[in-house]
């Protein structure tokens, strides 16, 4: 019975695109932001948490962004239903190969099974892909610490940083002029990412409330991954305001002093 | 020549006031000759949760890991530490699933809660019979001579120290009596805040 569709949602164009895969990119273009910076030091998530309502019952932790494994952490954009399928069948994925080899498994290796999983949706079965693009950021021993970006297609690509949702293409062209390979640290690159996010979202005012930040570090012979208190993010966002604040002040100072 | 005493080896838990205790010895054996003496059963599954699995070695292991696995997601997803009686479930489930190919294992559960702290010691049988006390329970090749070390040494409201002995007392005279078990003991007293593991001076024969 099935046959009758296998050849409806997952063909070519007559111009050889994948029209599911692109309206699926399309959906995630809505969606909440989420960017990853890599540091000298760490890895770290930020996202933006869209679901702020005032009679939502705040029974869990965190929106967007989900622990994996302990070397590895994520963060979603696109349908929601769609990114819990995918990140408990990664929790699976690195179960199982962690009690096969009794060893954490390398990041490439969870972001590229995952992807061959949201291929085989392009291509089999008739079923529509997955509406979700995921950010990965993860330490193995093989890499040091990394940031993986995969989308519907199937397609991942590894970065240093990089943005998926809402208003990524601007947030993406800030890294490119802001963002430093060599001698970043974890404190620098927060920084960055608060940044970043304030000046792309369509917020007004950066709050709390409206971010997710979680890092990724080494402690010794283990991982330690942080989802960012209420109160630690705030303190992030009020250090970026006072700082903009000081900037635009003396820029008007600068003004005022050529002018006169 | 009985699967279960192939490689031998023995696990005691006891509860004390507001601690547990879990003490396994060290042998791995095949039939008579000993092989290591570092070979413990006791594996930790989160931070005040461990479980005892004597039996056939290659089980110990593959259990240890399967454990492991189960309860790694269980963590993740719900996002908070499981309790000792819900893992008390996972080991009978997982145990029963190879009702009729078992694994040659008959664990022992020790821990506190992770909220409340309350002390729970189980063990179960090889295809996951449960069985909760507030005293004592053992499991192993000396289990016979483990259960009346434990009766006679045993009092109810044992602090941390006095748990540590009488688990010790009790676990290394009955390991002595058995051929298959001992050359080396290792202790674990669980409290709220901290977990005390000793490896005692025992008789190396």
């Amino acid at each position: 019975m099935s046959r009758l569709y296998d050849s409806r949602t997952t063909i070519f164009s007559p111009e050889g695109r994948l029209y599911q895969v692109e309206y699926a990119m399309e959906a995630i273009g809505h969606a909440g932001t989420c960017l990853g910076i890599i540091a000298e030091d760490g890895v770290l998530l930020a996202a933006e948490r869209r679901n702020v309502h005032k009679l939502l019952d705040e029974g869990y932790f965190s929106d967007k962004i989900y622990k994996l494994h302990d070397n590895m952490a994520c963060s979603v954009a696109g349908i929601t239903s769609d990114a819990n399928v995918l990140t408990n069948e990664l929790r699976l994925i690195a179960q199982r190969y962690s009690l096969q080899y009794q060893e954490p498994i390398p990041c490439e290796q969870l972001v590229s099974w995952l992807c061959d999983i949201k291929q085989a949706y392009t291509q089999y079965g008739g079923l529509r892909p997955f509406g979700v693009s995921i950010l990965y950021m993860g330490w193995d021993k093989h890499y040091g610490f990394q940031l993986y970006q995969s989308d519907p297609s199937g397609n991942y690509g590894g970065w240093k940083a990089t943005c998926i949702g809402n208003n990524s293409s601007a947030a993406i062209s800030m890294l490119k002029q802001e963002y430093k390979s060599e001698g970043v640290k974890l404190a620098e690159a927060m920084k960055l990412a608060v940044k970043v996010l304030s000046k792309s979202l369509d917020i007004t005012k950066l709050t709390h409330e409206k971010v997710e930040l979680a890092t990724l570090t080494r402690d010794g012979n283990s991982c330690k991954i942080t989802i960012m208190t209420a109160t630690d993010v705030q303190k992030l966002i009020d250090e970026y305001e006072a700082d903009e604040a000081k900037a635009s002040a003396e820029k008007k100072e600068k003004e005022k002093a050529s002018k006169s | 020549m009985s699967i279960m005493s192939y490689n031998g080896g023995d696990v005691i838990a006891m509860m004390g006031k507001n601690c547990v205790a879990i003490a396994c010895d060290r042998r791995f054996g095949i039939q008579a000759q000993t092989v290591s003496t570092d070979f413990d059963k006791i594996f930790e599954m989160g931070p005040k949760l461990f479980v005892g699995l004597p039996g056939l070695a290659t089980d110990t292991q593959t259990v240890a890991q399967r454990l492991k696995f189960r309860l790694n997601l269980y963590t993740l997803r719900e996002n908070r530490a499981m309790k000792p009686k819900t893992f008390m479930s996972v080991v009978s489930n997982l145990l029963y699933e190879k009702r009729f190919g078992p694994y040659f294992i008959e664990p022992v559960v020790a821990g506190l809660d992770p909220k409340t702290n309350e002390p729970f010691i189980c063990s179960l049988d090889l295809i996951g019979c449960p069985m909760v006390t507030d005293d004592f329970v053992v499991s192993g090749t000396a289990s016979e001579q483990m259960y009346g070390m434990c009766e006679s040494l045993w009092q109810p409201d044992l602090g941390p120290d006095d748990l540590f002995e009488t688990i010790s007392q009790a676990l290394m005279n009955a390991v002595d009596r058995d051929a298959t078990s001992g050359w080396g003991a290792k202790v674990y007293v669980i409290e709220a805040d901290k977990v005390t593991i000793k490896t005692l001076k025992a008789r190396m024969d």
